[in-house]
């Protein structure tokens, strides 16, 4: 076998000119695939960690029930025992951080300008991790103690003309179905990145929205890890903690919540995949152009050796073993091109990005190049190589010994 | 064993149409050994005859022997294995690989019996020791001139050890001096390693070294008296 490699690698290696236009153009479309797959892997992990970090954290625990009734009966299912619940919690290591809300919609307003508002209430002291991606553009976020305060987006601030230091009331329904009003103060206005989450974000104490709605408990449990990938290990856990507590639970993982990134997911992989499939073509149609190319000028070859005992099957061999050499150069060459461009990228810190959909804030996009997305790539390029590879080398062990050496 | 025998053995190209024999119930007995030439005009089948004896081709009627195998019941794998075994072949373009150098060349045919690389370099060296290309190993075909050229491809034809070498048109690429020393250098292999030879020419110097002289006349293989190889030891 290792002969037959070192033959083949000989006359890939004899037409310099044109092995190196294919190896080439494999290098390229592959380069092209893992800065791509790069760039995906990127904004995903990018919207990800927003999407977990400003609204749905990486799990959310709910009173048994509450998914079902949210919408028509939303406070019959909230969570009473809390800090039996949070105890729980504490033993695991992989949690980074457990707080609670309690969320309504409500209409709200300064003077004669009302709009919807979604509220979020929240406990300070524990909310400090989940305003990583909450940017402070006036005054400041809420703080320990704070009791008729509140922050909202920026977006609802300019569309209600608020500022600092302007009192909102805000009408909702509480959990006995009797409208009910409260007050808070403007004491910061911010961003989270995303417009339409601006247009409707109010955060206040959770006491305020408690009395809001008329109640003790909560919604949502939200938990926060310290990696989105331990997520599959601390569910369990989290399940197992949980099972023998007095009251029951339902948990949600943030991707069973988060629509807009599963909508993007797809969207981005669907791209991924009909580019994967242009250059897979692109691919195959150079090398079987290379491989049919070789099979023909080198016929006095392919009947020599078979006249000197070479079966079929060596044949086919040899001309796979081509196309694979060509395919490992290509590819080879095409991840040190990419290694290559995201070092570029890095040391330029980055390429600048318009804001994506429904995002407010553009972004400096990188290729961070991962064992996935490489792997992918090259086995890509080998096996779009050795596919084209086979017809020519069929033809090659196919050819009528005779004929083949009446070539020169 | 490198006996050669043949019985009515027909062959016809198909060209537009029309049926062309080329060979018609020919018949012939080659000893082990033999040192032969078939001559006869462009065209007469010389190389159909070799080819069929080299189970490049497949007969249409009759029968052809090589040693104690008859080609004729053989599979297309079995006769990629009889050519590794039992022939070699020299080509009047010599048919080497250029991106291998002589002595890689010679080795090849080795691969397919499955001996090993060491094995088979050693053995290879050897060979072209025998054809006087001591000096020139490794060098590609390109590095060499024409009969340096047929030199290995002898060299290859003999690296398997091989019952009956088949030489088509050995000398036409070649000048006059130097296709005198190759057919003198395979006449004394033929001598030494009792390999027979089977060369398809039109050239006379090469027929006049051959011991078995046929000639192929309207597709009917005709053995001329056999001589004597003290005869032709003498005219050479």
């Amino acid at each position: 076998m290792l002969d037959l490699f070192y033959l083949a690698t000989l006359n890939t290696l004899r037409n310099t000119r044109r092995s190196l236009i294919t190896i080439l153009s494999i290098a390229v479309g592959c380069t092209a695939l893992i800065s791509f797959g790069a760039f995906i892997n990127f904004s995903f992990e990018g919207l990800r960690e927003t999407t977990i970090r400003t609204q749905l954290g990486h799990m959310q625990i709910y009173a048994k029930g509450y998914w079902e009734k949210r919408i028509v009966d939303p406070g019959s299912a909230k969570i009473e025992n809390l800090s039996t619940l949070q105890k729980a919690l504490e033993n695991i290591p992989e949690i980074s951080s457990v707080t609670q809300r309690l969320t309504f919609s409500g209409i709200g307003g300064i003077g004669n300008a009302t709009v919807n508002m979604s509220v979020i209430g929240v406990d300070p002291e524990r909310d400090e991790e989940f305003v990583d991606f909450e940017i402070v553009e006036e005054g400041r976020n809420l703080l320990i103690g704070d009791s008729d305060v509140g922050v909202i987006g920026r977006e609802l601030a300019h569309g209600l003309g608020a500022k600092i230091g302007d009192w909102v009331t805000v009408m909702t329904t509480s959990v006995d179905g009797i409208i009910n009003a409260v007050d808070f103060q403007i004491v910061g206005i911010v961003r989270t990145g995303s417009t339409e989450y601006d247009s409707v974000f109010v955060k206040i104490p959770i006491q305020l929205a408690q009395s809001a709605l008329e109640t003790d408990g909560v919604d949502r449990v939200i938990v926060l890890l310290e990696k989105t990938e331990t997520l599959p290990i601390v569910r369990p856990k989290i399940e197992a903690a949980l099972a023998n507590m007095p009251e029951q639970y339902e948990f949600k993982q943030w991707d069973e919540l988060a629509g807009f990134y599963e909508a993007v997911y797809s969207l981005y992989t669907g791209f991924f995949r009909i580019f994967a499939v242009i250059v897979s073509i692109v691919v195959m149609f150079s090398v079987a152009n290379t491989m049919s190319m070789a099979v023909f000028e080198r016929l006095g070859e392919i009947g020599a050796l078979r006249a000197i005992g070479a079966p079929r099957r060596t044949m086919v061999w040899m001309f796979l073993y081509e196309g694979i050499f060509i395919g490992l150069l290509g590819s080879g060459s095409g991840v040190a091109l990419a290694y290559g461009l995201s070092t570029l990228v890095d040391t330029f810190g980055g390429i600048p990005m318009p804001p994506p959909p429904s995002m407010s804030e553009g972004y400096q996009a990188y290729f961070p190049i991962t064992f996935e997305v490489l792997a992918s790539a090259v086995a890509l390029a080998m096996t779009a190589s050795l596919i084209s590879s086979i017809y020519p080398s069929w033809v090659a062990s196919r050819a009528n010994i005779i004929e083949a050496l009446q070539k020169k | 064993m490198g006996n050669i025998s043949i019985r009515e053995l027909s062959y016809a190209y198909q060209t537009d149409g029309n049926t062309l024999p080329i060979l018609r119930a020919a018949s012939l007995e080659l000893p082990s050994g033999a040192f032969a030439t078939v001559s006869g005009p462009s065209g007469s089948g010389k190389s159909t005859l070799l080819n069929l004896i080299g189970a490049l081709d497949r007969p249409q009627h009759g029968n052809i022997k090589v040693g104690v195998v008859e080609l004729g019941e053989l599979s297309d794998w079995q006769l990629a294995g009889f050519r590794s075994r039992m022939i070699g072949f020299v080509f009047q373009s010599f048919h080497l690989l250029p991106v291998l150098s002589a002595t890689e060349n010679v080795a090849w045919p080795l691969y397919f019996q499955g001996i090993k690389r060491s094995k088979r370099m050693e053995i290879a060296r050897e060979k072209l020791e025998l054809v006087g290309l001591k000096g020139h190993l490794n060098k590609v075909p390109g590095k060499l001139s024409g009969g340096q050229r047929q030199r290995v491809a002898i060299a290859r034809a003999l690296a398997t050890e091989p019952s009956v070498v088949l030489a088509d048109e050995p000398t036409a690429n070649l000048d006059r001096k130097t296709a005198e020393e190759i057919v003198v250098l395979m006449r004394s292999l033929n001598e030494n390693a009792g390999v027979t030879f089977l060369m398809a020419t039109h050239d006379p110097m090469v027929v006049a070294h051959a011991l078995q002289r046929i000639e192929l006349v309207d597709g009917k293989l005709i053995e001329q008296k056999q001589i004597q190889r003290q005869e032709v030891l003498a005219h050479a």
